[in-house]
């Protein structure tokens, strides 16, 4: 182990010592949690009963980490665990100071050390999809050896992670040469020498551990040569909680994510060329055809009012060459509404270069970006909804193969 | 006759002369002034520049966000350039005064201690005037953002309001500065804000009922099955 964050440093001695009690510990499942007073003790149970099924002969721990809930988080699962059965232990911890889950990801890795656990889960409290044996498959490649990182892929409808499945599954393909479904999937599996790097890195007193940790854990194992396996899991199903942030601050978070993490990686996504998929376990992950019918005007209404209102912002972003691809757009009926692949990526870089060049204020940009962002996903579910479901994939791999080609011009004009 | 005329000729020349003699070193202590100030001034400016390069002022600016800043200000130039010019305008224009304050002429006394005791309020006034600028371009832009992503119509106007009532609250506080007509100033801006304030607030309430009551459906009504039903990550 090096010479990283220790417990000590995160936690009051008393905390300390209650989770030192119950001794070490051969594999911990964490859960960062914040107001999901609605979702723990489903999500807890699952991962014990998991823990306990296919794990049993090791000793095991399940790790809540409270990042400050307001609506009584800790209080539900405290009572839970006096009536369930205590196989195996189930530890909480309330942090104190402002609520951000970067320090509950913080604290679990750094219990993760103090217990000499040989790999760890972490998961979102708010996965209700979340089974036992999704532990069983994020556990068992690190305890083989196979994997360092153990990553979660979904089978979910092509409505589901619009944001994942249009930038930034595509943007971290093109940029680190890794086919990752979610690179922020709610879940991951991490190895005891991927956590202790995690704990010696500079970025957990940096913007990047308050608003994006996870996409951060994801790039930091794709370029630090960590053996990266993705596993299926099936559904991704999430509770819909009344605290989610609106959309223009959901884009801000991970958008402005991906790009810090870019100016920071520079060196090392210049070099790459091209892509491979990662190693995966169980069945391929597919995406599923909407059932239910979606109306996408108000997003063409965003996107048409953003071209109508926006521009004077946009032409700061964006040069003339751009912006002339975008104006006939605002023309088009919602019916036949399309943003191609290749001018979405287009813009994307354009934003991205704009961010490194500090053109203007960061959080604006990143924010003027939601009603193109909001275009491009109305005319990728037009487009979905007009084709057949076995050819869905193509539709993705279209978008990833956009960006893998807008790099060459990223590359070029990258300070 | 003849003598009278001439006499009063050479007089009159002579006292010239007199007075060009005494009044010579006066200008050649102006004029050698100037041109001390103008070397020194470029010496400094010359130096300045050198300085802020190897400190990498350009650099650094940029990576701050200062020089997208002032080029959304309209200003092109480096950060550099800029500081540099303004050092040398600084020492040429004291030298200047000091030149002009070397003549000794009765119009001109005391014009350097009128202008430094003026300085310091000018110069508060034009970083006044220069945070409020910045202020309401900074505020209506992200006034014109954050209405767009509400997908409310008219942000351009609401953006224009904001960035106006800023400019004129900075535009207030400098000429307060100043000491201008502080008393008016104060009424006038008083009288303006108020009644700007009380004339979108009855426009709003009176003329932009619809827009109010789209404003909270977008905010508060949830939409059948649209974006706000996708799962974004």
């Amino acid at each position: 182990m090096g010479n990283g964050i220790r417990l000590e440093d995160l936690l009051p001695s008393p905390a300390v010592t209650a989770l030192d009690a119950a001794g070490p510990a051969d594999l911990l499942v964490g859960l960062p949690v914040l107001n999901q007073v609605r979702s723990i003790t489903r999500v807890v149970s699952s991962v014990a009963a998991g823990l306990a099924k296919h794990f049993s002969p090791l000793k095991t721990r399940v790790l809540v980490v409270d990042a400050g809930s307001q609506d009584g988080t800790l209080e539900a699962l405290r009572t839970w665990r006096e009536t369930a059965p205590s196989t195996p232990p189930v530890q909480d911890v309330r942090l104190t100071g402002p609520p951000q889950r970067g320090r509950a990801i913080l604290t679990i890795l750094a219990a993760v050390e103090r217990l000499k656990a040989r790999g760890c889960v972490l998961l979102d409290a708010d996965l209700m999809s979340a089974t036992g044996s999704w532990v069983d498959q994020l556990l068992t490649p690190l305890l083989r050896e196979e994997a360092d990182f153990v990553s979660p892929a979904y089978t979910r409808a092509v409505s589901e992670g619009t944001l994942t499945t249009n930038l930034l599954a595509p943007w971290t393909r093109a940029l680190y040469g890794k086919r990752v479904q979610q690179p922020v999937g709610g879940c991951v599996g991490l190895s005891a020498g991927l956590v202790d790097r995690f704990l010696q890195a500079d970025i957990w007193t940096s913007d990047l551990a308050v608003v994006g940790p996870d996409l951060w854990m994801t790039t930091e194992a794709l370029i630090s040569g960590a053996r990266v396996v993705e596993t299926h899991l099936g559904r991704k199903i999430v509770e819909a909680s009344t605290g989610q942030p609106d959309l223009a601050t959901t884009v801000t978070r991970v958008v402005g994510s991906l790009f810090r993490l870019m100016e920071r990686h520079h060196a090392f996504w210049e070099e790459v060329r091209g892509s491979v998929p990662p190693p995966r376990t169980g069945e391929p992950a597919g995406l599923l055809p909407e059932t239910g019918g979606i109306q996408v005007e108000r997003m063409v209404r965003a996107f048409r009012l953003g071209l109508k209102d926006l521009l004077p912002v946009w032409e700061q972003i964006m040069p003339e060459e751009t912006l002339t691809r975008l104006y006939p757009l605002g023309l088009l009926a919602v019916e036949e509404f399309q943003l191609p692949p290749a001018l979405w990526a287009r813009v994307v870089c354009d934003f991205a270069l704009a961010f490194q060049e500090r053109r203007l204020s960061r959080d604006h940009l990143l924010r003027a970006l939601t009603p193109l962002y909001l275009g491009r996903v109305a005319g990728f579910l037009l487009e979905a909804q007009a084709t057949p479901a076995a050819r869905l994939p193509v539709i993705l791999e279209t978008i990833d193969r956009a960006f893998e080609e807008e790099k060459d011009r990223l590359r070029a004009r990258w300070r | 006759m003849r003598e009278t005329w001439t006499d009063i000729l050479l007089s009159s020349f002579r006292e010239v002369v007199q007075r060009l003699a005494l009044a010579a070193p006066r200008l050649l202590a102006t004029a050698t002034l100037i041109l001390v100030g103008w070397i020194a001034a470029a010496a400094a400016r010359r130096l300045t520049v050198r300085v802020l390069r190897a400190a990498d002022l350009d650099g650094r600016c940029g990576r701050w966000g200062l020089t997208a800043t002032l080029r959304r200000g309209g200003i092109r130039e480096a950060p550099v350039t800029l500081v540099g010019r303004l050092v040398f305008w600084m020492i040429f224009v004291v030298a200047l005064l000091m030149g002009i304050e070397a003549l000794e002429m009765p119009a001109t006394a005391g014009l350097v201690a009128v202008v430094l005791r003026f300085l310091p309020n000018l110069l508060v006034a034009a970083l006044v005037m220069v945070v409020g600028w910045l202020l309401a371009n900074f505020l209506a832009q992200a006034v014109l953002i954050g209405v767009v992503n509400a997908q409310v119509a008219g942000a351009p106007l609401i953006a224009g309001a904001v960035r106006w009532l800023v400019l004129v609250f900075a535009g207030a506080a400098a000429l307060t500065q100043l000491g201008i007509a502080r008393e008016m100033v104060l009424l006038a801006f008083g009288i303006a804000f108020g009644g700007t304030v009380l004339a979108l607030a009855l426009a709003f309430g009176l003329g932009g009922k619809e827009l109010a009551r789209e404003i909270l459906e977008s905010r508060l009504r949830k939409p059948d099955r649209d974006d706000d039903e996708l799962t974004h990550v």
